[in-house]
């Protein structure tokens, strides 16, 4: 990412261009490049899904795994996210360069998702047992917008994930012997519907953009992230960046997100659902493609 | 606000074009091309046991007796006399440090480019002490390839009106041999669009200054604002120069000229979906191949 | 468990002596110099190539007259059927060092001086023989970048099983249960062995037998991937004319 830098004469023309609602590559502020999903692409994953995102690249695997639940919270389950930046995507990630922004970008995925997240349903046995779900997401290129890429990535994912059905209970004193079905098509939908994406504004000069490329990104005088559920209900805020904003401001933009977010939600539900219904025959890609 | 997310399994295979000729052989690194007796190894080739082998994968060329392979596709190679654009990384001692998508930073000598007030004039302690006014981190320039020094590296000068610092406008970066080589670098589209495409692959984008250049070409303009008509122009040449690299076109006048006629039907933002790429790169090689015959 | 099943069958299907199927794309991505992804089974790995281009660390222990081959081998967390923990740990170190070995044998370093090539790897998904797909895909990776190499760089797993017949290009499976197993990289036309490991100890007398079975498979794949590359060359190159272009003028 260190890789681009820009001169003023480039900075001058994008503020310039955000002034006027027509940004370098033809968009308006409030537009999104195109989006590309593919479902279900890691085979030894519980779920997966990539998005491309212009040049940004994310892969995300969600696995799952039986736990004993928190003392404190005996019928809950467990949720765990990890960000891995490849080095496949900057030399800058090589070795722990991207360890930053992998912990940046993993603890506000999980604030985002915390309170809308119902951790009840991965209960199995209260107060014994419990399903734990690692979502891990891998970042394989960067092309600006990173946070909304891979919530959007981290929800398809969750979408396409499904546990396996228990299919008997063994009670060994005070042990609790459980039996997970064979079959590997005999599981249940994890419903992750609910969950909110993140909507990243970029603020350059008095006006805000959305999905910003690497480019604005730099020019940006700072970047408010927000995290809007389908009914376009915030559930976290981040600024990040260097720049400050006026109260005033910070509301508009927070009204602004949610709206985009309600549009961004609905977007992947319709993109989500076409993928479900159009099981039959479907052919992976992955990379190949 | 324009939100599309698509699914991967519904694109179909975008990614090439159909062949339209019978390709010629391509060597792969380590084949035997020929035998070495009455050749010269050239770029890309080794002598091994007697005979010519390649070290990367690419078509045969032969001038004469020298034999060479050349890769679709590596980091810019500079010649002398290419223009080129550079972004400067670095200042040292009496030079700037040019990154060109090279295989190491260019230099540009401070005595290598033209000073405000006049031809003829030494370079001073004054002129090292304020070289970053002229030139700092981060700036665009826009030069050419004066000599090559022994380990590859390359050494610019922007001895001439037409080089200079690039003020507002749009870069962008593809590969350096898409870029054809042509006797002029610098063109002013119809559309009243100027662009630089430099040898290394990056190409500047800008408006049309009516009036002339200064002198020097080191001073700053930030007060004008581009107007939108021209703006627009601009995305839209960004856009298609980008989907013809995708396509692995190679990018000169005429093809930008023909990628942004047929470019018209759509708007400037749907050229960024793949669709339009497509069509867009299709229809410009059918035209081209259409005045090649 | 046997191995091998007496019809002669692997616990996969395949024979003794038949690979995994092979599929590959090179130029996934745009941001890198070179990039490639392989599939060989259900091993599938990325690599990406970034340079020749300046050093960037180390620029005073730098030798002169050469380039610096800087690699990584990385593994994603979900690459395993249990979840790993760290994406890089010792054993990812250890064969980033193998990888940079092999892959300098074939590099023509001495036209690169003063600068650094780097090579990152990333297991999406590991069934067996994942340092050699690594390997394969890095070699993808090279070409793709147009850096020059005196030969691919292919490499291959074979084991024994039943302790007699030799087992090429071995699944994560057969990586656990079966024999001693030897991992190899040549420069197939040559013949060239540039790397060579063996998982334990071995009789002499079996060393031959698995290492002409590796070579064979590493021949196998490279004739896989030659005819991939080219097919590839061939797509893209009409639009661009080969690359032949500035010397028709």
């Amino acid at each position: 990412m260190s890789l681009v830098s820009l001169n003023e004469g480039e900075k001058v023309y994008i503020i310039h261009g955000v002034e006027e609602n027509f940004r370098c590559d033809g968009r308006s502020r409030q537009d999104y490049r195109p989006l590309e999903l593919e479902m279900d692409i890691v085979s030894n994953a519980n779920g997966s899904a990539r998005l491309r995102l212009a040049n940004s690249d994310i892969l995300v695997c969600v696995k799952v795994e039986i736990d004993t639940p928190l003392p404190e919270t005996p019928n809950d389950g467990k949720i765990e996210y990890f960000v891995d930046c490849s080095a496949n995507a900057t030399p800058t990630f090589e070795g722990r360069g991207g360890e930053q922004l992998a912990a940046e970008l993993s603890r506000f995925l999980s604030l985002a998702h915390c309170p809308v997240f119902n951790l009840s349903k991965l209960c199995i046995v209260s107060g014994q047992s419990c399903w734990k779900l690692f979502v891990d997401v891998l970042i394989l290129e960067c092309g600006g917008n990173l946070f909304d890429a891979v919530s959007l990535a981290a929800k398809a994912a969750l979408c396409n994930t499904s546990l396996p059905n228990i299919v008997g209970t063994y009670e060994d004193g005070k042990n609790i012997d459980l039996q997970i079905s064979d079959d590997p098509f005999d599981t249940k939908p994890l419903d992750a519907r609910d969950l909110p994406v993140l909507v990243s504004l970029c603020k350059i000069g008095n006006n805000y953009v959305a999905d910003p490329t690497i480019e604005e990104e730099i020019c940006g005088a700072g970047c408010i992230v927000i995290s809007v559920t389908p009914k376009g209900k915030v559930s976290a805020v981040l600024k990040k960046g260097a720049g400050s904003f006026m109260p005033d401001t910070l509301n508009e933009i927070i009204m602004s997100g949610s709206q985009i977010g309600v549009l961004l939600n609905k977007a992947l539900e319709e993109t989500i659902t076409k993928d479900m219904s159009s099981n039959v025959c479907k052919q992976r890609f992955g990379f190949l493609k | 606000m324009n939100i599309s997310i698509s699914l991967a399994s519904k694109k179909t295979r975008h990614g090439i074009l159909k062949p339209t000729s019978n390709p010629p052989v391509i060597f792969t690194p380590g084949e035997k091309i020929r035998d070495e007796a009455g050749f010269m190894r050239g770029h890309g080739t080794y002598v091994s046991a007697g005979s010519l082998k390649a070290t990367v994968a690419g078509v045969e060329q032969n001038i004469n007796r020298l034999v060479t392979v050349s890769p679709l596709r590596c980091r810019y190679n500079g010649e002398i006399g290419d223009v080129v654009i550079g972004r400067i990384t670095e200042l040292v001692h009496k030079r700037w440090k040019v990154d060109l998508n090279a295989r190491l930073d260019a230099v540009l000598l401070l005595t290598s480019i033209q000073l405000p007030g006049g031809e003829l004039r030494r370079r001073g302690m004054e002129d090292e002490q304020s070289m970053r006014n002229y030139l700092s981190e981060g700036d665009l320039i826009s030069a050419e390839v004066h000599s090559i020094f022994a380990d590859g590296s390359l050494s610019l000068h922007m001895r001439s009106l037409k080089y200079g610092k690039l003020g507002q406008g749009v870069l962008i970066k593809v590969q350096s041999s898409l870029i054809k080589r042509s006797k002029n670098h610098f063109h002013n589209l119809t559309v009243g669009i100027s662009i630089i495409l430099g040898n290394n692959g990056y190409i500047w984008i800008e408006p049309t200054s009516n009036d002339n250049k200064d002198l020097v070409g080191l001073e700053d303009e930030f007060e004008q604002v581009v107007d939108i008509g021209d703006r627009q122009t601009i995305s839209r040449v960004r856009n298609v120069i980008l989907a013809l690299s995708y396509y692995k076109m190679l990018i000169y006048d005429t093809s930008i000229q023909f990628a942004l006629e047929e470019s018209k039907k759509y708007t400037v933002s749907d050229l960024l979906t793949a669709e339009a790429c497509y069509d867009i790169a299709n229809l410009t090689r059918h035209r081209l191949q259409i005045m090649d015959e | 468990m046997d191995l091998l099943s007496r019809q002669g069958l692997r616990t996969d299907g395949r024979r003794s002596d038949e690979l995994r199927r092979i599929s590959c794309k090179m130029g996934v991505f745009n941001q890198p110099d070179g990039s490639a992804y392989l599939e060989q089974g259900n091993t599938k790995v990325l690599a990406a190539v970034y340079g020749p281009h300046e050093i960037r660390v180390n620029r005073s222990k730098a030798p002169n007259d050469c380039a610096v081959i800087n690699c990584q081998y990385s593994m994603a967390t979900f690459s395993r059927s249990e979840r790993k923990r760290r994406p890089r740990d010792n054993k990812s170190a250890e064969l980033t060092v193998h990888l940079k070995q092999a892959m300098t044998t074939a590099i023509k370093t001495d036209l690169y001086p003063k600068s650094q090539i780097d090579i990152f790897v990333e297991v999406l998904q590991s069934d067996g023989g994942n340092y050699s797909v690594c390997v394969n895909a890095a070699t993808l990776a090279l070409i793709d970048a147009g850096i020059a190499m005196e030969e691919f760089v292919i490499s291959c797993t074979s084991s024994l099983a039943n302790g007699e017949v030799p087992l090429v290009d071995i699944s994560h499976l057969e990586e656990t249960l079966g024999g001693p197993s030897i991992t190899v990289a040549i420069l197939p036309i040559s013949g060239k062995i540039a790397m060579l490991e063996t998982s334990q100890r071995m009789h002499i007398n079996h060393v031959e037998p698995v290492l002409t079975e590796a070579m064979r498979g590493c021949r196998y794949i490279y004739d896989t991937l030659n005819k991939t590359i080219k097919k590839h060359y061939e797509e893209i190159g009409g639009a661009l004319n080969w690359g032949t272009e500035e010397y028709n003028i």
